[in-house]
C-alpha cells in the first residue's frame, strides 16, 4: 500500500472543501482538472493527475448541476483514480474507465443524501423565525456546510483507508488474466469525451448553430491533421539531418478558440443592431427614447 | 406601523455581497432549494429596515425564507432589485416583493445557468483539460483568472440592480438575449472543434480480401480525417434522445461498447 496517512489526510480535506468551492466563490478549483491537478501533487505525480482529470473534466463537460439536479461527482472519481493510479501504479486511462467513472456515479446517491439532510437545517431556520432568534438563523445557515463538506469527504476517507488492497488486486487482474478487459477499459477512458459533448449539444441550440458546429469540426478536423504530420515530418527529418532541432507545437486550442469568439462577437453585433433599425422604421416605440437617453 | 427610512449604505451592499459569494448554496436542500441563503445574505439589512423584534420584520423573514432557486451567478441582481423596492414601500411591498423574486429566478436561472454553467466550463474547460491531458497546468489557471473576473463581475451587480431596479430586465432584455445567442454559438463552434480533437479512438479493423488487406482507418481519413469520433458523438447525441436514457445511463452504455469493440478488435486507441 503506497498511498501515505498524510496523503489520505490531504486528498480527504479537498475533497470536502471542493464542493463547497463550487457552490459558492466557484474558483474552478473545484473542477475535476484541478482535482486531477491537487490529487496528482499531493501523490507525487502531476502528469498523471492532469491525464486523469482533463479526461473527466471533458466526460462531463456538458453535464451541469440545473435546478438543483444532481450530476455523476466527477471530482472525488478524479481525486480516488488518481490516488490509486498513482500509488498502485494503474495504467491512467485504465483508472478513468475503472475508477473514476464508477466512483463518480456512486457518488450519486451521496450528493442526494447531502441535499436532503439540509432540510433539517432549513427547518430549524423556520423555527428561530418564530423565535426571533437571529443568531439562530444564522448558524443554522452555516451549518448546512457539513452536509455538503462530509458528503465528499468521507467517502474519499473511507475508499482511501480501505480500498487499498481491493483496487491491488483489480490492477493485477487487469494486466494479466483480463488484459483485454484492461485494454478494453483504456480504450472506453479514450471514448468517454464523446458524451460530454453529446450531453452538451443537447442543451445547446445546435439546430439553430449547426453551419457552425460543421464549420468548427472541419476546421479544427483538417488543422489537427496538418499540425500532427507537421510533428510526424519534423520528426523523421530529424532523424536524418543531424543539425535540424524540430521545434513544431501541437494545434493551439486557444487559436482556435478565437476563431469562435470572432463568430460570437459577428453574431452579437449583428443581433443587437436588429431591433434598432426595426423601430426606426416601426413607429415611435418609448424603448427607443429610452436608449437614445442612454447614450 | 414602523416604516424607518433606513437607507441601504456601501457598507450594507459589501455585506450581501460577502454573503453571497462565500455562503449563499450552503443551506441548499430539496423543500426549499436557496430559500434560507436568500434570507441570511439580506438579514442584516432587513433587520435595520424593518427593526429588530417587530411584527414586520418577522413577516419578512418568512417570506424571504420561502422556495427560491436562481442561477448562483446572478442572484444578486435580484436581491437589488428586491431591496429597492423594499426600501422605498416596506412591508406594504411584501406581496410583489415576493412576485418579483419568483417571476425573476426562472429567466436569471435560464441565463446564468446556460453561460455561467454550461459555456464557460465548456470553453475553458475544454482549453484546461486540452492542456492537462498533454501534462500542462497552465490552461487549468487560466481557467481560474476567468472565474476570478466573474467574481468580481458577481461582486459588481448588486449596486447595479439596485440603482437600476425594475427598469434594469425591461432595457437589459434584448441586449441579454443577444449575448445568450452569440455565447451558445461560440459553445456550439468549440465543441465541434473538441469532437475534432479530444476523442482519440480509430479503427484497428483491418479485413482482408484474398491477398488484399484494407486499412480502415486510412479509408476513412481519405475522405474525412476524424470521422470515427464524430460518429460517436452522433450516436451518443442520437442515444440521449431516447426515453430513459439519462446522462449517467449513458456514459456506462458507451463503456460497455468501448470495451466490447475493443476486445473484438473494432477500435484502439
Amino acid at each position: 500500500m503506497a498511498i501515505q496517512w498524510w496523503q489520505i489526510l490531504l486528498l480527504t480535506l479537498y475533497a470536502g472543501y471542493q464542493i463547497l468551492d463550487e457552490l459558492q466563490i466557484y474558483s474552478a478549483f473545484s473542477q475535476p482538472v484541478f482535482a486531477g491537478l491537487v490529487a496528482g501533487f499531493i501523490m507525487g505525480d502531476v502528469t498523471a493527475g492532469l491525464i486523469i482529470g482533463g479526461s473527466m473534466q471533458l466526460t462531463i463537460l456538458g453535464v451541469g448541476t440545473f435546478g438543483g439536479a444532481s450530476r455523476i461527482d466527477a471530482n472525488s472519481g478524479t481525486v480516488l483514480a488518481t490516488a490509486f493510479s498513482i500509488g498502485l501504479g494503474m495504467n491512467p486511462e485504465q483508472a478513468i474507465a475503472a475508477i473514476a467513472v464508477p466512483v463518480a456515479s456512486l457518488m450519486i446517491q451521496m450528493d442526494i443524501l447531502g441535499r436532503f439532510t439540509n432540510t433539517f437545517f432549513a427547518h430549524r431556520i423556520d423555527s428561530n423565525i418564530e423565535a426571533m432568534n437571529y443568531k439562530g438563523i444564522e448558524r443554522n445557515f452555516l451549518l448546512g456546510a457539513l452536509p455538503w463538506a462530509l458528503s465528499r469527504a468521507l467517502p474519499v476517507f473511507f475508499a482511501l483507508s480501505f480500498g487499498g488492497g481491493f483496487v491491488d488486486n483489480v490492477v493485477g487482474y487487469l494486466n494479466t488474466d483480463l488484459k483485454w478487459l484492461g485494454d478494453g477499459l483504456s480504450v472506453a477512458g479514450a471514448v468517454l469525451p464523446a458524451v460530454g459533448f453529446a450531453i452538451l449539444l443537447r442543451y445547446l441550440p445546435v439546430k439553430k448553430h449547426l453551419s457552425y458546429l460543421i464549420l468548427g469540426f472541419v476546421l479544427t478536423a483538417l488543422l489537427t491533421t496538418v499540425f500532427g504530420n507537421i510533428q510526424l515530418l519534423g520528426g523523421a527529418v530529424a532523424g536524418v539531418a543531424k543539425d535540424f532541432a524540430p521545434m513544431f507545437t501541437n494545434l493551439p486550442m486557444l487559436a482556435i478558440a478565437m476563431i469562435g469568439f470572432a463568430l460570437a462577437l459577428n453574431e452579437y453585433k449583428k443581433s443587437i443592431a436588429q431591433p434598432v433599425v426595426v423601430k426606426d422604421h416601426s413607429q415611435d416605440t418609448d424603448e427607443g427614447e429610452i436608449e437614445d437617453d442612454e447614450i | 406601523m414602523t416604516k424607518s427610512n433606513y437607507k441601504l449604505t456601501k457598507k450594507d451592499f459589501n455585506q450581501i455581497n460577502k454573503r453571497s459569494l462565500f455562503t449563499f448554496q450552503l443551506g441548499w436542500n430539496y423543500e426549499r432549494m436557496q430559500g434560507s441563503g436568500y434570507l441570511y445574505t439580506i438579514l442584516p439589512q432587513l433587520r435595520k429596515m424593518y427593526g429588530d423584534d417587530t411584527p414586520e420584520l418577522k413577516e419578512m423573514m418568512r417570506t424571504h425564507a420561502q422556495f427560491f432557486n436562481t442561477s448562483n451567478f446572478l442572484n444578486t441582481i435580484i436581491t437589488g432589485i428586491d431591496l429597492a423596492i423594499e426600501e422605498k414601500e416596506g412591508i406594504t411591498a411584501k406581496d410583489s416583493v415576493a412576485g418579483i423574486k419568483v417571476g425573476l429566478m426562472g429567466p436569471f436561472a435560464a441565463i446564468g445557468d446556460s453561460i455561467f454553467g454550461a459555456l464557460v466550463p465548456t470553453i475553458f474547460g475544454a482549453l484546461a483539460a486540452n492542456m492537462a491531458v498533454n501534462g500542462n497546468p497552465i490552461g487549468a489557471f487560466i481557467w481560474m483568472a476567468a472565474q476570478i473576473a466573474i467574481m468580481v463581475f458577481r461582486w459588481k451587480q448588486l449596486e447595479f440592480a439596485y440603482k437600476e431596479g425594475i427598469s434594469l430586465v425591461t432595457t437589459m432584455q434584448s441586449r441579454l438575449t443577444a449575448m445568450t445567442n452569440a455565447a451558445t454559438l461560440m459553445g456550439v463552434f468549440m465543441v465541434g472543434a473538441l469532437v475534432a480533437t479530444m476523442i482519440n479512438v480509430h479503427f484497428a479493423w483491418a479485413p482482408s480480401i484474398g491477398d488484399l488487406t484494407i486499412n480502415v482507418q486510412n479509408n476513412v481519413d481519405m475522405i474525412m480525417p476524424r470521422l470515427l469520433p464524430a460518429a460517436i458523438v452522433g450516436g451518443v447525441y442520437w442515444l440521449l434522445g431516447k426515453k430513459n436514457i439519462t446522462s449517467t445511463r449513458a456514459i456506462f452504455i458507451v463503456l460497455i461498447i468501448s470495451v466490447a469493440l475493443s476486445a473484438l478488435g473494432v477500435i484502439s486507441k
